[in-house]
């Protein structure tokens, strides 16, 4: 008898666990829509080091159903993300204004939030977890919650309405803050903002192609660990901007979260590992045997270490240049 | 006059003072009036009764037996101020020296006050011929920690040494970090070309 009310009790558990995240899923199915398909103006302010950066987000659709949006920076030197239908460019202060052909805009919002999250159902569970109340309006707290220890959790706050962002944040496993983006005005619109339509006939900078030789794939070393779930995105040969220097480089992804691998040559023989966190994002450097290994992610530095350490150099074509 | 006596203190007791002259005026004379402190006493001791507020045991005369208790007690023997003429030529002189010296002071204000500005110059232009030192965002924290090195000697030159690797190494970090985000947005258009799905090329072992 008493082992059938435990079995009874367990059933009823995790079929409510299984609803949860049902729900937590759905909620993540209708943000993405939102995402894509209203007509909103927003800001929000991104916190982390003691830092606040402020934002404003404008997203629309036009009468031919192309989606605008702007993101821009409203602090310091201008910092404008601009996208109109698959053609996202970026204004910065670093660079001469450049175009990507692409639909994904790569900012303080994660690309994902707007795509399909089931992708990433493999290394995070999705669970629903309350209500609150956020930016004045009630809302709906879902977690993304990393199966490993090897990654940070998302918590994100969801409009009960619209089903859009009023808040999220990096948080990790053991519950410490690391980084949060919080909303501080939305307005929903019937229309397309006035900005957007400004910027539907502005004309953006020219596309440029990524040339294909310049993605090579041929490395002389490779990653031997990644979390579950880590693939790699590209492979290629640069030189950093600022300093000029060098690099092999790999980008893996989780589909939420971007690891880059950099590996040099360094006058230096052997350096111990240094890290620094910013936000969530950490930047872990260590030179090893006379080469320079490099990790930035969003990860935690454990998880950099890890990959930094497992980096094998495959010895009969070391090709330095 | 009488009648408005009476009425400062019944303004009294109700605790509703005016702040003009005349108020002041008539309590001074109450306070010194034993007719019109009976008053007072009696008021106090009407209100009690009709805020039904009224001790067991009723006494009049507290405030007598406290000043006999007062009376009792020993007299303190404080120095009188004497001398109160020489006092005020004392006074008098020493308000002619500080009319005397208010300019002086005034400009030593101002003087101090300009040299802080200098100071502050200075230190600005300072802090300005170091610009380029890359801005400290982030906090280093090294895995595990390294030994310090003891002797006094060594100091001066590691210093240096130190401050310049440490220079260095932020400038490392955020080249590192910049790319990083700058790989990410060009890296975008992969993910695109394969109809938004992640690629799943799998990790190539060479």
């Amino acid at each position: 008898m008493r082992t059938l009310i435990v079995l009874l009790l367990l059933s009823a558990t995790t079929s409510a666990i299984a609803t949860e995240n049902e729900q937590a899923a759905s909620w993540l199915k209708k943000l993405s829509l939102s995402l894509k398909q209203l007509n909103f103006s927003t800001s929000f302010v991104v916190v982390k080091n003691n830092q606040a950066e402020p934002y404003h987000w404008f997203h629309g659709i036009n009468e031919n159903g192309k989606e605008l949006e702007i993101i821009s920076l409203l602090n310091g030197p201008r910092r404008d993300v601009l996208r109109k239908g698959g053609v996202v460019s970026y204004i910065e202060p670093e660079l001469p204004p450049y175009s990507i052909s692409t639909q994904q805009i790569m900012g303080p919002i994660p690309a994902i939030f707007r795509g399909d999250m089931s992708l990433i159902s493999a290394s995070y569970d999705f669970i629903s977890v309350g209500r609150s109340r956020v930016l004045g309006r009630p809302a709906q707290l879902i977690r993304i919650v990393s199966k490993d220890q090897h990654r940070f959790g998302y918590w994100l706050w969801l409009d009960q309405e619209s089903s859009l962002l009023l808040k999220f944040a990096l948080i990790t496993r053991t519950g410490q803050l690391l980084e949060q983006v919080q909303f501080t005005h939305l307005e929903i619109t019937k229309n397309a903002s006035e900005n957007l339509q400004q910027l539907e006939t502005a004309e953006l900078p020219k596309i440029s192609e990524v040339s294909k030789s310049f993605q090579e794939n041929d490395m002389a070393w490779q990653v031997d660990w990644l979390p579950n779930g880590f693939k790699k995105i590209k492979a290629n040969r640069h030189r950093i901007s600022s300093t000029k220097q060098p690099v092999e480089f790999m980008l893996f992804s989780d589909g939420l979260v971007n690891v880059s691998v950099y590996i040099n040559k360094s006058i230096d023989k052997e350096r111990a590992v240094e890290y620094v966190m910013d936000g969530a994002t950490v930047v872990l450097n260590q030179v090893k045997k006379g080469f320079e290994v490099s990790v930035v992610g969003k990860i935690p530095s454990k998880t950099a270490k890890a990959i930094a350490d497992s980096i094998i150099l495959l010895p009969p074509t070391i090709k330095n240049d | 006059m009488s009648e408005s006596k009476f009425e400062t203190v019944s303004s009294c007791v109700d605790n509703y003072q005016q702040n003009d002259a005349a108020f002041d005026d008539n309590f001074d004379e109450i306070c010194k009036d034993s007719h019109l402190s009976d008053t007072w006493e009696r008021y106090h001791l009407m209100g009690d009764i009709i805020r039904n507020d009224v001790p067991a045991s009723l006494q009049f005369d507290l405030s007598a037996q406290i000043a006999a208790a007062i009376d009792s007690e020993p007299t303190i023997l404080a120095p009188k101020v004497a001398a109160i003429k020489s006092n005020s030529f004392v006074k008098e002189l020493r308000g002619r020296v500080v009319q005397f010296a208010k300019p002086f002071g005034q400009i030593a204000i101002a003087a101090s006050a300009a040299g802080i500005m200098v100071l502050s110059v200075q230190q600005t232009n300072v802090a300005k011929n170091d610009t380029n030192v890359p801005q400290q965002i982030i906090q280093t924290n090294p895995f595990g920690g390294s030994a310090e090195p003891v002797s006094f000697n060594y100091q001066q030159a590691d210093r240096k040494s130190q401050k310049q690797a440490y220079i260095q190494q932020q400038r490392r970090f955020q080249a590192l970090l910049s790319d990083h985000h700058q790989q990410i947005k060009l890296n975008a258009t992969s993910i695109d070309n394969e109809n938004n799905v992640l690629p799943e090329k799998g990790e190539k072992p060479e």
